[in-house]
């Protein structure tokens, strides 16, 4: 029998499950592995005492006072994201809104009997757009089969670990980029969307309106939203928020860095064009948002980044040698680039310069 | 029972969880990043951080709660350990205030550099190594290391040696210069 491996060694030094079977009984007939063991037992015992500290003695009552005092966020869906966070800071919260919101609309404004994104696209929203979409979500019930599941870890292994694949790797960071980086890694997560025309009447009699009427067969139609697995980086100091809190702002790291695997929709008695023409028939859509989501080609490969023209600028660029949408601009107080590449999703924001993100998208690996 | 009354019922219910999820695990995630900083203060800061994240990012009653905990309590200390806040100057002075009282001084001030200089190193360590030696040093089973990092047990002995042997080797490697 080979001699035992260093592991096997340290392991039966205080693990009593360890020492049993041929393992054991080669331990005691094998004076070199019981040489190594004994080496192995002092270095163990050496460092055991020198991380040997007093036992802390806890209040917990005072303990979970404090803990309590912070609330936990409660957002829409289940979903619960670290990194928004309220400050005052508007602008750059709206740039990391709209790549946020941009997953979430997608599932609900072009979703066929298949979506897989393969290039971007994007359309000018209105606040008043983005409040007749939301009531899409009142239209029916949200049951998660995968449960969206957030990892905050250190490392990129680790969070290579959770995602399966390689994490996303930014060169060229313009000076004042901090180097501190926050991993964050979810597996893939599945949401079913199931249509009820009872709810969605309720929902639309609630606002006091008259709900458009639900395409034959629809009530009962479900929407299966796969996202993710995600690699999501964030450079910069989380908890270093600034200025006043006012509730309904985010606060935007200085880079964030995300590959996501692009998310897929399937449906279940819809078309796509059926779907379409009843998103489209929601009261308070815009006749712009109309017409560009008419100009969309082909909107089962299109993934949709929705623009809030009242606040921020788009432009087309290529990234990577792919087409991509860039938001913001050159102040350097926030902007963003997404594009769709080899079946993944990648999207970069912060309060860099527009030029400078596009440089970052291109070098990143 | 309407839509916000189960909602309530359900919040209720989450937050009795977290309670009990607190009472049962938050000696121990101190325990961890005591082991860690040497700093029952600052390792009850971390604890509580790690809670409160904890608390923000997922359910209480998620099966893998605990091991979530443990995990996080490892990478915050270190992470803490190594940042530039480290209160090094502290370290020393705990060191010493809790050294073995039977030992001579200066046999008490070479453990205390010891323990410095092991801290130091343990700052440097690979991440999971790093975290194995001190989870498993925090009174955490074999299996319950394996759980928190997601590994498969049978890594652990060999992540226990491997930060074991480095750190023998640099605290030595002190002692000798």
């Amino acid at each position: 029998m080979a001699h035992l491996a260093e592991g096997t060694l340290r392991r039966m030094v205080d693990d009593p499950d360890a020492k049993v079977g041929a393992d054991a009984a080669h331990l005691h007939g094998c004076a070199e592995c019981e040489a190594r063991f004994k080496s192995i037992a002092g270095d163990a015992s050496a460092i055991a005492t020198l991380l040997a500290v007093p036992e802390a003695n806890v209040d917990l009552a005072k303990a979970f006072a404090r803990v309590s005092r912070e609330p936990a966020a409660q957002p829409a869906l289940g979903l619960r994201f670290p990194i928004l966070r309220p400050v005052g800071r508007p602008a750059l919260a709206l740039v990391a809104a709209v790549l946020v919101a941009a997953i979430a609309v997608v599932g609900f404004a072009f979703s066929g009997l298949f979506f897989k994104p393969a290039t971007v696209k994007a359309v000018p929203v209105t606040v008043a757009d983005v409040q007749a979409l939301s009531q899409l979500a009142d239209y029916g019930t949200v049951s998660w089969t995968k449960q969206p599941d957030l990892h905050v870890v250190t490392s990129a292994p680790d969070a290579e670990a959770v995602a399966g694949f390689s994490a996303p790797q930014a060169a060229g960071l313009p000076k004042g980029v901090s180097t501190n980086v926050t991993y964050a890694a979810m597996p893939q997560a599945q949401a079913v969307f199931t249509f009820s025309a009872e709810k969605a009447a309720a929902a639309a009699a609630s606002h006091g309106k008259t709900a458009p009427k639900l395409p034959a067969g629809m009530d009962g139609a479900t929407l299966t939203v796969t996202v993710g697995p995600a690699i999501g980086e964030v450079y910069g100091n989380l908890q270093n928020s600034s200025g006043a809190s006012s509730g309904d702002t985010i606060n935007l790291p200085q880079l964030i860095v995300v590959k996501s695997a692009a998310p897929t929709v399937t449906s279940t008695q819809v078309t796509t064009k059926q779907l379409e023409d009843f998103i489209l028939a929601q009261p308070g859509i815009t006749p712009q948002l109309k017409n560009a989501i008419k100009a969309i080609g082909d909107p089962s490969t299109t993934l949709l980044i929705p623009v809030p023209i009242e606040y921020t600028s788009s432009t087309t660029v290529t990234v990577q040698g792919v087409d991509g949408v860039a938001l913001g601009d050159n102040t350097g107080v926030g902007s963003g680039v997404v594009w769709v590449k080899g079946g993944y999703v990648f999207a970069i924001a912060g309060s860099v310069k527009q030029s400078d993100a596009i440089n970052i998208a291109n070098n990143l690996k | 029972m309407n839509l916000g009354a189960r909602r309530l019922t359900a919040v209720r219910t989450d937050e009795e969880a977290f309670e009990g999820l607190f009472r049962a695990e938050y000696a121990r995630v101190v325990r961890i990043a005591n082991r860690v900083l040497a700093d029952p203060h600052e390792a009850e800061d971390v604890a509580q951080e790690v809670f409160i994240d904890f608390h923000r990012l997922h359910s209480a009653t998620a099966d893998y709660a605990p091991a979530w905990l443990h995990r996080a309590a490892a990478h915050a200390s270190l992470n803490r350990l190594r940042g530039a806040r480290r209160r090094q100057k502290r370290e020393v002075a705990q060191a010493m205030e809790e050294g073995d009282k039977t030992l001579d001084p200066q046999k008490q001030a070479e453990l205390s550099e010891d323990r410095r200089r092991l801290r130091q190193a343990l700052g440097k360590l690979a991440p999971k190594p790093a975290a194995v030696l001190v989870l498993r040093a925090s009174g955490l089973s074999y299996a319950e290391v394996a759980q928190a990092l997601g590994v498969g047990i049978g890594q652990i002995g060999t992540l226990l040696r491997r930060a074991e042997a480095t750190l023998r080797k640099e605290v030595t490697r002190g002692t000798s210069s």
